[in-house]
């Protein structure tokens, strides 16, 4: 194990966007105050962090929701292991998605329409009703038909047809009705 | 050779699987359960593919979820770690059926040594010698004919048992015919299942393997691993080589295990397991049809890499190591599991700080970092920590310094435990059988 890990963030922080060396003191109630309000906001968003600088940078990191098969594009010599999950978004002021998610049951190829020349299945902005079919998952040559667990309306599409997609991975986004 | 290996298993051997594949040449994928989503091997692969849910039987057991991970990743070949799926031939056909390559034996072989009476057989047919024993014992006039053949103390068996359950030591051969009624008894009440057979009991056995190489045709026998220092037939040390034997019966142990790997046409790496009586005869046991957690040892005193010549015999690659290969110098490892030193009992959790040793001799096989949160739902081997030097001596002096220099924070960890066994004037001496633990 390398040395360089065991020290935790603290000290990258403080050296990080803004550069300011101010001593620690405590915080005043404004401070307080402004700090409960965030505090508040990255439990509301369910953020894994935020830090502010008070010189001008924002930090987020939202928590990992899943990722995509087959991009982990992991340096080879990268010594040091994750520090947090998910990826880190610099100055991001990205709304928080509404609606709920329907993910990926099993790991396999999500398809959007039963036949390569058929019509997809559903389209972003329509209503579905509960058990009606979404989209295929194949996995070892079986076409497994995943149906939708509510009543609502398809916000979002979130992934390609004929990508491959994980386990837990999220496929919809859906306003429930 | 494979362009891309999935690795179906996690935690320290995928680790060590991706480091061949690495080394090879060979793309690596990672699969996790959503436990393991930070797991160092999912960091380190290639690609990677999350498969299920925590529990094993939804993630690392789930066949089709592995299947399809290798399907989308294109993956061409499967390697199965230990644990988990390694032994069961039913998904090394599943596998081979699918397309892909499957980085192990041959899956008759493996269900061949994976049923106790099978691979009994066929060692025997080999000229491998087996603990005497009897096929089901059905008469009281049998079981005295068998223990006049076989001699006092023999245990009893049960056909379908495990555990303990069903067995009996007889030392008395006038008890004999009470403890053989009451073993029926038991195992019909534990097994539904009331068939039993007769073996000699062997009092202070030690536990000796011998690492085998094939290509089908021809194999190679690497040395013999002594593995006495165990709980519960969990192995907790492994040595290489064994103190307890001589260079005359090493050669015949060796020469038995060669001939017989060869005889059945096994191919990739195998482990034979004996036991070794007090009088230094050794008798079959089982195989193993899959890398070992304690391959290392082997590979410190004859530096090979295990894993890679694993994968070059499943590409179909012959043999090209030595037939007459010798050990250089003493290797040890002892597992650091993640459990109270005192109760073994189980000690998942977050890693809040952790050093782990180096310097000269010194390997360390794990998956753990600093922060890492151990998941209650896998096995509780943390890191294997392995020492080699010129000879036991010299090995021993560096695991105690290694051990020293191991620093877990947060969850509790077997470590002292380790320190009491190598301290211990015994374990010095070489004076140890597989109840060395219990008598501790």
């Amino acid at each position: 194990m390398s040395k360089a890990k065991a020290p935790v963030r603290k000290d990258e922080r403080k050296s990080s966007s803004c550069g300011c060396e101010e001593p620690l003191r405590a915080l005043g109630p404004e401070e307080l105050a402004a700090v409960r309000e965030l505090a508040e906001i990255a439990t509301e968003f369910d953020l894994a962090e935020l830090s502010v600088d008070p010189c001008g940078g924002i930090r987020i990191v939202r928590r990992q929701a899943g990722g995509g098969v087959g991009t982990a594009a992991t340096p080879a010599a990268s010594p040091l292991p994750p520090p947090a999950p998910g990826p880190a978004v610099e100055k991001a002021e990205k709304p928080v998605e509404s609606g709920v998610l329907l993910t990926s049951p099993f790991v396999g190829t999500f398809y959007r329409a039963p036949a390569p020349e058929a019509p997809p299945f559903v389209e972003a902005g329509q209503t579905v009703r509960k058990g009606q079919v979404m989209c295929i998952v194949e996995a070892m040559k079986l076409m497994n038909e995943i149906e939708s667990e509510f009543d609502g309306k398809i916000l979002e599409i979130l992934v390609k047809n004929a990508e491959h997609v994980e386990y837990g991975q999220s496929l919809f986004r859906i306003e429930k009705a | 050779m494979f362009k891309k290996v999935l690795i179906a298993n996690r935690g320290e051997i995928a680790l060590r699987v991706i480091r061949a594949c690495r080394d090879m040449g060979i793309r690596s994928v990672a699969v996790h359960s959503t436990a393991d989503a930070d797991a160092l091997h999912v960091r380190f692969a290639d690609e990677k593919v999350c498969i299920g849910p925590p529990p094993a039987r939804q993630s690392y057991n789930n066949v089709p979820a592995l299947i399809s991970a290798a399907e989308v990743t294109g993956a061409d070949a499967i390697h199965p770690g230990y644990g988990f799926l390694a032994e069961n031939a039913e998904f090394a056909e599943v596998v081979q059926k699918c397309g892909f390559h499957w980085i192990g034996p041959q899956p008759e072989l493996m269900r061949l040594m994976g049923d106790k009476v099978s691979a009994r057989k066929a060692m025997e047919a080999a000229g491998v010698p087996v603990v005497p024993g009897t096929s089901i014992i059905e008469t009281d006039r049998q079981a005295e004919e068998a223990v006049e053949r076989i001699g006092l103390p023999v245990i009893i068996k049960a056909t379908g048992g495990g555990g303990g359950r069903g067995m009996k030591i007889v030392e008395d051969k006038s008890r004999l015919f009470t403890q053989l009624a009451s073993a029926r008894a038991e195992a019909q009440a534990g097994f539904n299942n009331p068939a039993v057979y007769l073996e000699r009991y062997i009092g202070r056995p030690r536990h000796i393997e011998v690492q085998v190489l094939g290509d089908g045709s021809t194999a190679i026998a690497m040395g013999e691993r002594e593995c006495s220092i165990q709980r519960r037939h969990q192995k907790l040390i492994e040595e290489a080589p064994s103190v307890a034997i001589d260079d005359a019966r090493r050669v015949e142990l060796l020469r038995t295990a060669r001939k017989a790997t060869a005889a059945i046409g096994y191919r990739t790496v195998g482990t034979l397991e004996f036991l070794l009586d007090e009088e230094r005869h050794f008798y079959f046991i089982e195989m193993n049809t899959r890398i070992q957690v304690e391959h290392t040892v082997t590979e410190a005193v004859f530096g090979v890499d295990l894993v890679r010549e694993q994968m070059r015999l499943a590409a179909g690659d012959p043999l090209r190591l030595h037939p007459d290969m010798r050990p250089r110098g003493h290797a040890i490892e002892v597992r650091i599991n993640a459990e109270d030193p005192v109760n073994f009992a189980p000690s998942p959790g977050l890693i809040t700080a952790l050093n782990l040793p180096g310097g000269p001799g010194v390997r360390v096989d794990t998956h753990i970092y600093a922060h890492y949160r151990v998941p209650p739902y896998y096995d509780s081997l943390l890191a294997k920590l392995i020492v080699h030097g010129e000879n036991r001596h010299v090995a021993l002096a560096r695991l105690r310094r290694a051990l020293g220099e191991v620093v877990v924070e947060g969850i509790k960890t077997n470590v002292e435990l380790h320190k009491r066994v190598i301290d211990h004037p015994d374990f010095i001496a070489g004076h140890f059988d597989t109840h060395f633990l219990e008598r501790l």
